[in-house]
C-alpha cells in the first residue's frame, strides 16, 4: 500500500476547531474543563484527551496590526519515529500499511520512554498509564475513509490522501518547500507553510535525539556482542589454557 | 572436617544468591525489552508484569548491591605491591608454570573486578531509579536511558567472566556459594596472606 498522509496549509485555516471536535467525537474522548488564558487557544497544549488542536500564533506586522497563524499540531507520523525507535514493548507502537504511528493501550507497559524519544513532544499519558495521540484515525483509514479531522475540515486545510499527491499539489500552488517532506525518512503530516517553520512555532530540524540513535546503532548490537564475546572468551581460556586444578597451583615461597 | 576454613558466612552467601538471582531476571527481562522478544513472555507473562518483575528486581539489585560494601569494598580498596605482581603473571591464568605472589580473602582480579562491578551497578541502578521515577522529563531520562544501557552492555560482558572464573576455571570456588567453606590447602594456596592472618 502507498503511504498516506495529512497536508495541513495554515493559510486556509479559519481556526474554526471543527478538527478538535471531530476527533474528540470519533475517538470518544471526553471533555475537560479548561480556563480563559487569554487567547482563542483552547486547550493550551495537547492532552490525553485531545489528540490534535489547534495553535494560535499571534505575529505582530506593521501593516495590520497582527496576523495570525492557526496551525494543527498532532502526532506527525514520522517514517522514522523515535517513539517506535525506543519503545521496549512489542506492538505497543505500531505503523499501520498506510503509515500511520498507532498504539495498542493493551500492550503499553506505560514507561514513558516514547515521551523523551518524540522529537515532536506528542505522546501523552492516560489517567491509566497508558498511551494517548493521534493515530490518523487508523480504524477509520483501514477502511478507506480520511481521518475525522480532515473529514470535517470546511475549508480543506487538513487534507487526507496519497503521500506523493499531496506533495505534488503543495509544490504546484507555489510551496517549493514541504515541511516534512524528507525529515526522519518523511512525515505523514505534512505542512504547506508560506514562510518559515520556526514562525508557525515548528521545529526547523525535527531529529531523534542523538543518545536514542547512538544507542539504537551501537549499544545495542554491543549488548549481545559483549556477552557472546565474554562465553567465548571464557570457552577458548577452558580450551587452550584448561582450568587452575588445585594440584597444579604453586604457592609463591 | 577439621581441615576446612569457612571464607564466607551465612550473610554473604545469602546476599551473592539476592544479587544472582536479581540479576538474571533482570538481564533476560533486559534483553527481553531491548530486542522485544516476546518468548519471554513464556517467563513473565506479559511485557506489563516483566516491566513490574524488573524495576523490583531491581530494587532487590540495589539493596544487594549495597550490602556487598560491608564484605568486599574495604579489601578491594587495598591495594599494593602484591596486587601489581598478580597482575604482571595475568593471575596465572595464562601459564600453568606461573607463580602469583600471595594474595588476600579475594585476589587482584577478584578486588579489580569488584570495583567496576560496584560502580556499573550503582550506575545502571540510579539510571533504573530515574527512568522509573522521573518518566517524562525528557532530558534527564535520556541521560538515564543511556547510562542505563551503557552500564548494562558492560555487566552482560563482565558477569559470564565472573560466573566462569567462579566455577569452570577455579574448581572448588563454587562451594563458597553453597556452604561458605573451603579446604584449608586450597585457600593456603590461593589465599595465603588471608590464611596466615587467620592464624594458620
Amino acid at each position: 500500500m502507498t503511504r498516506k498522509a495529512l497536508l495541513i496549509s495554515p493559510e486556509i485555516c479559519i481556526g474554526c476547531r471543527g478538527c478538535q471536535t471531530a476527533c474528540k467525537e470519533w475517538n470518544q474522548l471526553d471533555g475537560v474543563k479548561t480556563s480563559n488564558a487569554g487567547s482563542f487557544e483552547n486547550p493550551p497544549d495537547l492532552i490525553p484527551a485531545l489528540y490534535n488542536r489547534i495553535r494560535y500564533v499571534e505575529v505582530p506586522t506593521e501593516a495590520e496590526g497582527q496576523r495570525w497563524l492557526f496551525v494543527s499540531q498532532r502526532c506527525m507520523h514520522c517514517g522514522d519515529a523515535g517513539c517506535m525507535k525506543i519503545c521496549p514493548a512489542p506492538g505497543a507502537l505500531y505503523k499501520t500499511p498506510e503509515g500511520a504511528v498507532a498504539f495498542s493501550k493493551e500492550k503499553c507497559i506505560g514507561c514513558k520512554l516514547c515521551v523523551t524519544a518524540c522529537p515532536f513532544d506528542v505522546p501523552r499519558y492516560d489517567k491509566d498509564g497508558k498511551i494517548s495521540k493521534c493515530h490518523l484515525c487508523s480504524d477509520r483509514i483501514s477502511q478507506g475513509l480520511p481521518p475525522a479531522c480532515a473529514k470535517v475540515c470546511p475549508t480543506g486545510a487538513i487534507r487526507y490522501g496519497e503521500r506523493d499527491d499531496l506533495i505534488a499539489s503543495a509544490k504546484k500552488t507555489g510551496h517549493e518547500k514541504v515541511y516534512g517532506e524528507m525529515d526522519l525518512t518523511g512525515l505523514g503530516a505534512l505542512y504547506a507553510f508560506k514562510d518559515a517553520p520556526r514562525l508557525y512555532g515548528m521545529n526547523e530540524n525535527p531529529a531523534i535525539p542523538e543518545s536514542v540513535i547512538f544507542w539504537n546503532n551501537i549499544l545495542k548490537p554491543l549488548s549481545y556482542l559483549g556477552l557472546g564475546g565474554a562465553v567465548a572468551l571464557a570457552l577458548i581460556h577452558y580450551v587452550a589454557f584448561g582450568p587452575k586444578k588445585n594440584e597444579e597451583v604453586t604457592r609463591d615461597e | 572436617m577439621s581441615n576446612m576454613i569457612r571464607k564466607a558466612g551465612p550473610f554473604e552467601i545469602v546476599n551473592h544468591w539476592a544479587l544472582a538471582i536479581s540479576f538474571f531476571a533482570l538481564v533476560l527481562s533486559g534483553f527481553g525489552f531491548l530486542f522485544h522478544l516476546e518468548q519471554m513472555n513464556a517467563l513473565f507473562g506479559s511485557f506489563s508484569r516483566m516491566r513490574f518483575i524488573h524495576n523490583w528486581a531491581g530494587v532487590i539489585f540495589m539493596v544487594s548491591l549495597f550490602l556487598t560494601m560491608f564484605t568486599y569494598l574495604p579489601v578491594s580498596l587495598r591495594l599494593g605491591s602484591d596486587d601489581i605482581g598478580w597482575i604482571l603473571k595475568a593471575g596465572g591464568y595464562l601459564s600453568k608454570k606461573a607463580v602469583v605472589p600471595p594474595q588476600d580473602i579475594i585476589n587482584t582480579g577478584q578486588k579489580l573486578y569488584y570495583l567496576v562491578f560496584l560502580l556499573t551497578g550503582s550506575a545502571i541502578s540510579a539510571s533504573g531509579l530515574g527512568i522509573w521515577f522521573i518518566a517524562g522529563v525528557k532530558k534527564w531520562v535520556l541521560i538515564s536511558h543511556l547510562v542505563h544501557n551503557i552500564s548494562f552492555d558492560l555487566l552482560v560482558t563482565i558477569i559470564p567472566l565472573h560466573i566462569y572464573l567462579g566455577t569452570l576455571a577455579n574448581p572448588g570456588t563454587f562451594r563458597i556459594m553453597v556452604y561458605g567453606t573451603v579446604p584449608l590447602e586450597w585457600a593456603r594456596k590461593r589465599h595465603e596472606k588471608w590464611v596466615r592472618r587467620m592464624g594458620y
